[in-house]
């Protein structure tokens, strides 16, 4: 984990060709009403997202629980299916996809996970969780595909030792590693990261940093790096999205979100994180509303310290404040 | 912080507990694990004292202890005092106390939240009910006062309409109101300390904020002592007067918060303050976070010397050979390190 000086991305330039993009994506959970149960109103998890990330990107993905953070972060890999709206990679529209394509297409686009105590199987040993999708995906076989498993263990850290041991014998961070290391093992393009570093104890969680923006420099990676931690996420991300009730708020180069939120909520978030911004001005009350019955008009409106009749009319759509900067909220008048 | 002094003033002055070189073990099948090994602390009227460490420091274990609400076949107090000042000015030796006379200190003078309410408030009675008991059990109020207490506590916790929620479910509420009820419990008599064991780490960042707020608050207006249990250092500047790093069972560092997290004079404080992620600096450049190296030592079998000397960039042969004291380094700040005065912090 040795220097790395921070590559200014001109974004606009790069997100002329977008890796993964979804438009109008929209995932409604719920009943409609089976044998046993009577129809109630859908869970309105994430509503009308529209998303661009181009290569070698790291877009953040904040927001509270029930969000939708993480359910954008399982459609864009498509391991559930959207209500409405598409999302393609590389030019490819995913949900055209039937399941073969599809289990082919994965080797491209991967997922870690907070917490790395469930997420490997612990009655296989390391070595034969990571043979597994080089099997699958990159078709070695034998002493081929062990090397290659000793090579992804390595760039995160491990090494050839750790092969025939089990989840149970490591630490939460070299958990972690290894979960890192699963994903990586099939060359993926794009890696979806929810909520990587939570579980761990401060000193793991920055070698774990580290060890994904090292990761994902020398591999030219594409993230989406979904946290509640508003200091991790300015650390490691290029850009922010800004997610309430499942909907967008503001979307914007890190540096200006941090150093100029325009967007209410944001200003909250920044507010409410610890060693953040000390000075309190609103403590956001009250809490997140059911995504069940989400307001009408802007969906944050009921929290807003700044909200006025006309929020609850029209739902705000985003538009441009600055450069690459964009927020939801009709008011420009407001002092944050 | 401009209360510092005065508060550390007022503890030296009226301490509402004091711990003194507490010692406990767990008898495992692995054999003896030192989790609460010769810590010392203190905490005064209206003071708030962080505790702070990585899992398996030890930090719950000391605020258990002083509950008495670890179990007798495994854990074992073999060592130490724990005192504590009741109010009318009486001193308790809560180590050598009956069960009985724990118990009526314990939710009485003594009150303690925890890092999940879901799983420390009991799924079948109304939270009208849970508030209500100890006020019943402790005050001795009857049924219908001790209910409008109970709303009293609620409207104080800050939950709205507490008329339509006394009679709620905990499994009705969410997270943020589960733990504003357990607040609520804790305070319903009036407590001289509280314990707080990472009570908002289950919390979203929005609703830690309110329920950060709401403590000191609450703290403010009764003159209570507090001791904030977290492993959150950011949080510590927000809430505490003074601050205690623990690691490896021992405390290695404390003081006022601001000398502490401002000019660390423990190597480890030091490292931990270089993991937390930190805002951009002037220029606007990410700061490179440095991870400590190594990882915590087994608790079975800890290092010899200084605990931290495995993982500490400044040790040296006096480190391993022997066991640090804790050093002044102004009249009420001390530092568990042979070096402190060579090493450039």
């Amino acid at each position: 984990m040795s220097e790395q000086a921070d590559i200014e991305r001109p974004a606009a330039e790069f997100r002329a060709q977008p890796l993964l993009s979804a438009r109008g994506i929209t995932k409604h959970f719920g009943n409609d009403g089976g044998m046993f149960s009577k129809a109630s109103a859908p869970i309105r998890a994430v509503e009308g997202v529209d998303l661009d990330i181009a290569s070698g990107e790291v877009l953040g993905v904040v927001g509270e629980s029930g969000s939708g953070k993480s359910t954008l972060g399982r459609l864009v890999l498509r391991l559930i299916e959207p209500t409405s709206g598409t999302v393609s990679f590389d030019g490819k529209d995913l949900c055209s996809l039937q399941t073969g394509e599809m289990r082919r297409f994965r080797r491209h686009m991967q997922m870690i996970f907070q917490d790395p105590f469930s997420s490997l199987n612990a009655r296989m040993t390391i070595g034969d969780a990571l043979v597994e999708p080089i099997a699958l995906h990159l078709g070695l076989r034998g002493q081929a595909a062990r090397d290659a498993a000793v090579g992804v263990l390595e760039r995160v850290g491990l090494h050839a030792d750790h092969m025939k041991r089990y989840p149970r014998m490591f630490s939460g961070g070299q958990r972690q590693r290894i979960a890192i290391a699963r994903a990586l093992a099939s060359s993926p393009r794009f890696i979806v990261a929810d909520e990587p570093v939570s579980a761990l104890d401060v000193s793991v969680q920055a070698e774990v940093i580290n060890l994904l923006q090292q990761l994902q420099k020398e591999l030219g990676l594409t993230l989406m790096f979904i946290s509640h931690d508003l200091s991790v996420v300015e650390v490691i991300t290029d850009r922010v999205m800004v997610l309430y009730l499942g909907r967008v708020m503001e979307l914007a180069p890190t540096e200006s979100l941090y150093g100029n939120p325009a967007h209410p909520y944001t200003a909250a978030l920044l507010q409410a994180a610890p060693g953040m911004i000390s000075v309190k001005k609103h403590i956001l009350k009250g809490e997140i509303p059911s995504p069940a019955n989400p307001p009408s008009g802007c969906v944050f409106r009921t929290r807003c310290p700044f909200a006025i009749d006309a929020c609850a009319h029209t739902v705000p759509t985003l538009r441009p404040v600055g450069p690459d900067h964009l927020k939801a909220c009709i008011r420009d008048d407001i002092e944050l | 912080m401009p209360l510092t002094e005065q508060a550390v003033e007022t503890a030296a002055r009226r301490p509402v507990l004091s711990v003194q070189d507490l010692k406990t073990h767990f008898m495992t099948d692995a054999g003896i694990i030192k989790a609460v090994n010769g810590v010392s602390l203190s905490v005064g009227e209206g003071e708030t004292l962080a505790v702070v460490g990585e899992s398996g420091s030890g930090k719950s274990v000391t605020g258990l202890t002083v509950m008495r609400l670890l179990g007798r076949t495994t854990a074992r107090v073999v060592g130490g005092s724990i005192e504590f000042v009741d109010r009318d000015g009486k001193a308790i030796d809560l180590l050598n106390l009956s069960d009985m006379g724990m118990e009526k200190v314990r939710g009485h003078d003594i009150a303690m939240i925890f890092q999940d309410p879901m799983s420390s408030l009991n799924p079948v009675f109304t939270i009208g009910n849970q508030i209500a008991e100890p006020i019943r059990i402790h005050q001795g109020y009857g049924k219908k006062e001790a209910r409008g207490k109970a709303l009293d506590l609620l409207r104080q916790v800050g939950i709205s309409d507490p008329e339509s929620r006394i009679d709620s479910y905990p499994h009705q509420l969410s997270g943020g109101m589960r733990q504003r009820v357990m607040i609520a419990i804790a305070l319903a008599c009036d407590p001289r300390l509280l314990i707080a064991d990472e009570p908002t780490t289950a919390l979203d960042v929005t609703i830690q904020a309110q329920i950060m707020a709401l403590l000191k608050q609450l703290q403010a207006e009764r003159n209570m002592a507090m001791i904030f249990v977290t492993h959150d250092l950011k949080l510590v500047d927000e809430i505490a007067d003074r601050v205690a790093v623990m690691y490896a069972s021992q405390v290695v560092e404390e003081g006022p918060v601001d000398q502490v997290l401002g000019h660390p004079r423990h190597p480890y404080t030091k490292a931990l303050l270089e993991c937390i992620p930190s805002r951009r600096d002037a220029q606007g450049e990410r700061r490179q976070l440095h991870p400590i190296p190594g990882t915590l030592p087994n608790p079975l079998s800890p290092p010899s010397g200084c605990r931290f000397h495995p993982r500490c960039g400044f040790a040296a042969d006096i480190c391993i050979a022997s066991d640090p004291e804790l050093e002044a380094v102004t009249s009420d700040h001390v530092t568990r390190c042979l070096r402190w005065q060579e090493v450039a912090l």
